[in-house]
């Protein structure tokens, strides 16, 4: 027996000095299956010659937190995941490496390299990035006899398609609008308002802000649309698989959703309204990989970076229905052009970033927070406990006291 | 003398293991906690010392008075209604009825039911079109006709029992078996008044009563300091739901030891059934009133789970508690966590509990038990 436990121990320390562990934190989810199948699929073994592997580590529940625990703890893996909502406060803790000189950012999307560059500096490489397309029920505009959504839509056209397709009956509903600035800002965006003005501060009372709040809300109110909450659901990709809400605007990650949970609904996709402003409004999100500062295995968790950012990678990524590359090389790729539902939603989310008033899914080092005043104004307006003019009012001064904190 | 000193030394040996993780896991953290509350701490940068600063900052806090309103009003509302009801379902559950074990069983599920698990299925029941809108919505829609219910079969026992005692038979208000014919004979006039459409449910608008994504309080227009946000309200509800059978547990034990003869001696007295519980019951299992009115003020004060479970269901402000400010500024949404401010909040929750404890036990104590 205790030939064994050493044999085994003495195995274990040979293989520690010969492979390099590198210890990859992200999200739990689906992401860890994804993890090890990108690895027995595309990369393992161009690592595994060169004598690394990796084990990923999901962070289950409030990633932030638990990154922000295991930052401070110096338990961290030697790689992480850098959400761009919370990537300036990450980024502000002096623990993830800078990457200048050290990966080659130019391969990379601009807008995604910029959203991790603090000072000049970048911090991230992008993993992949989503924005927000419309995404239709195409038989039940056809039971409406309501032409789908379309590249040309206003606001106006777009709310009368919907319309007609919740005249339906009483079950059906034009779209589920979520009471959150993590969708309804796209709409924002597309009047020309921006979360931050030229002296950093945050103008709900925007007459811009205002139309736009005014539109979604009163699409509500009006029962065309509704929240997801108020059908059961949590969030509008669940309504929209119910077959009973005509469109539902998400990215490229309803996709492995609806595969499963919805395999025989007939949709479609197609690009965001266009606004007040002639331009369509709309947000990139994205998800970085950054470099532990402290890692014993720096140079092994940089050419695991790159491996994971690899053309193949995502390649392998895209394919899957997962996610866009933040490649510029693949921008041009065969993929988009085929002609099945799940790759003209890839194609027109791929475009979505490039598209008008496009920003990214950032609120400074306040963080999300920033949503919160917004997303009281929302809900209180929607579910009529308040005007539009008293919500916005109330959420601009405890947006203010919350930018006042965070200074 | 030597046996006296190898004893003393056994018993600290046995008590080594947990005086260890007491003195790591308490002791050294509570220091920690308490230094950290004087600091600038934010798990980066090396703590500055700012003396009182992050007291006094708690106080200018909009949240943390929202905390502190919330979590003294949950804690005393929760705490005298799930008090008062876990008496009373203990001495209904005393009885020697056939099949109480089953009721005792069946009472106890919601404490060892996963918190976790209650509070999401309460989240659907306390949603728009969720059961508790239905169910009062069927209620004011089926109004008439229980009205009517009711009425005729409170008529039909009067009729009952003074025909029953124009016999000379002696009959209470309450007789079981004429209350069977009443409710009985009440259910077929009811069925015929439907059917003969006399009598037929209202026509009510559905109760679209908002519970959770509301900043309203109850009572409306009250002052800060005694209003309830509604969505607090719900999870008042619930918690109430799920503690009660813990503490009923405790009372069901202590309702064992009161010695039958008193009930039967005031039976004799001619005391009925509500004097005896006001007179005995309550009086007999005082210490076990007073263990359960700490445990569930401990436990009211320091709730969190529910809230960080309702999550974006409802408004921040409505619900947040101290326990689950010092978490929200522990790890606020992606900013530096403000370390110094949160150990502050901790160390003003951990003193409030512990002036509360003491403040009641005074009083319980003046009071003679």
């Amino acid at each position: 027996m205790r030939q064994i436990v050493i044999a085994i121990l003495g195995l274990a320390l040979l293989g520690g000095a010969l492979a390099q562990q590198v210890r990859i934190m992200g999200y739990g989810g689906q992401d860890p299956a994804i993890k090890v199948r990108l690895l027995d699929e595309v990369i393992g073994a161009s690592l595994e010659a060169e004598g690394i592997t990796f084990t990923y580590e999901p962070l289950e529940g409030d990633y932030n937190a638990a990154l922000f625990n295991a930052l401070s703890a110096g338990t961290a893996g030697d790689i992480f995941y850098i959400p761009v909502e919370t990537a300036p406060g990450i980024i502000a803790t002096g623990k993830v490496l800078p990457l200048d000189g050290l990966i080659d950012t130019n391969a990379f999307i601009d807008s995604l390299v910029e959203a991790y560059t603090v000072d000049g500096t970048v911090y991230g490489i992008a993993k992949d990035f989503n924005t927000l397309a419309i995404h239709y029920n195409i038989d039940l505009f056809e039971e409406a006899g309501v032409e789908v959504p379309n590249a040309e839509d206003t606001w106006e056209s777009f709310a009368d398609k919907l319309r007609g397709v919740a005249a339906l009956d009483a079950d059906v509903y034009g779209a589920c609008f979520p009471a959150g600035f993590d969708r309804f800002g796209a709409f924002a965006f597309a009047t020309g308002w921006q979360t931050f003005d030229a002296t950093g501060a945050s103008n709900l009372l925007d007459p811009d802000f205002v139309e736009a709040v005014t539109w979604y809300t009163d699409l509500v109110r009006e029962g065309v649309a509704i929240q997801p909450s108020d059908i059961g659901q949590g969030w509008t990709g669940g309504c929209f698989a119910t077959d009973n809400v005509a469109v539902a605007i998400e990215g490229a990650w309803i996709l492995g959703f609806l595969r499963n949970e919805a395999p025989n609904l007939q949709f479609g996709t197609t690009f965001m309204p266009i606004g007040p402003s002639g331009e369509r409004g709309n947000f990139l999100y994205t998800v970085a990989y950054g470099v532990n500062v402290d890692s014993p295995h720096r140079d092994a968790a940089l050419r695991v970076l790159e491996a994971l950012t690899s053309p193949e990678a995502q390649q392998w990524v895209l394919e899957q229905g997962l996610a866009i590359p933040s490649r510029t090389e693949l921008a041009d790729n065969p993929f988009f052009l085929e002609d099945t539902p799940e790759a003209v939603a890839n194609a027109v989310v791929f475009a979505g970033a490039d598209d008008g008033n496009v920003l990214g899914f950032q609120f400074g080092t306040i963080g999300t927070d920033w949503m919160t005043p917004v997303n009281d104004a929302l809900v209180a307006i929607m579910t009529g406990q308040s005007s539009v003019e008293a919500a916005l009012t109330e959420a601009q001064r405890d947006l203010d006291a919350l930018i006042q904190r965070a200074r | 003398m030597r046996t006296k000193r190898a004893d003393t030394v056994a018993a600290y040996l046995f008590l080594l293991p947990f005086l260890t993780l007491l003195t790591i896991f308490f002791l050294y953290a509570t220091v920690r906690a308490v230094y950290f509350s004087f600091t600038d701490y934010d798990l980066f940068r090396e703590p500055n010392w700012v003396g009182f600063r992050n007291y006094l900052a708690l106080f200018q806090d909009a949240l943390f008075l929202s905390a502190l309103r919330n979590s003294v009003l949950f804690a005393l509302i929760v705490t005298a209604i799930q008090t008062f009801l876990a008496l009373v379902m203990a001495a209904v559950l005393n009885q020697k009825v056939r099949g109480i074990g089953f009721f005792r069983a069946a009472f106890y599920m919601p404490s060892i039911t996963s918190s976790v698990v209650i509070t999401l299925i309460f989240l659907w029941m306390f949603q728009r079109r969720g059961l508790i809108n239905y169910l009062n919505e069927s209620l004011q829609r089926w109004l008439p006709i229980l009205v009517a219910f009711v009425l005729i079969a409170l008529v039909l026992q009067v009729l009952q029992v003074l025909w029953e005692r124009s016999r000379a038979l002696p009959a209470r208000w309450t007789d079981p078996a004429l209350l069977v014919v009443s409710l009985l004979l009440a259910g077929a006039a009811i069925w015929l008044l439907t059917t003969l459409g006399m009598l037929s449910p209202r026509d009510v608008a559905p109760v679209d009563f908002i519970w959770l994504q509301t900043r309203d309080t109850i009572p409306a227009g009250a002052p800060f300091w005694l209003s309830v946000p509604i969505p607090l309200a719900a999870i008042m509800i619930q918690n109430i739901f799920t503690t009660i059978p813990t503490f009923m547990l405790m009372y069901l034990a202590a309702l064992q030891d009161v010695p039958k003869s008193h009930y039967e001696a005031a039976s004799i007295d001619g005391a009925t059934a509500t004097q005896q519980f006001f007179r005995i019951t309550i009086p007999s299992v005082a210490p076990v009133t007073f263990l359960v009115l700490t445990l569930s003020m401990i436990g009211t004060l320091q709730m969190f789970d529910q809230v960080a479970i309702f999550g974006d269901a409802a408004p921040l402000r409505s619900v947040v508690t101290l326990a689950y400010f010092v978490y929200n500024r522990m790890f606020p949404g992606a900013q530096t966590p403000e370390v110094g401010f949160a150990a502050a909040g901790a160390m003003f929750l951990a003193l409030l509990t512990l002036a509360v404890v003491l403040l009641q036990r005074r009083l319980v104590r003046s009071e003679g038990y």
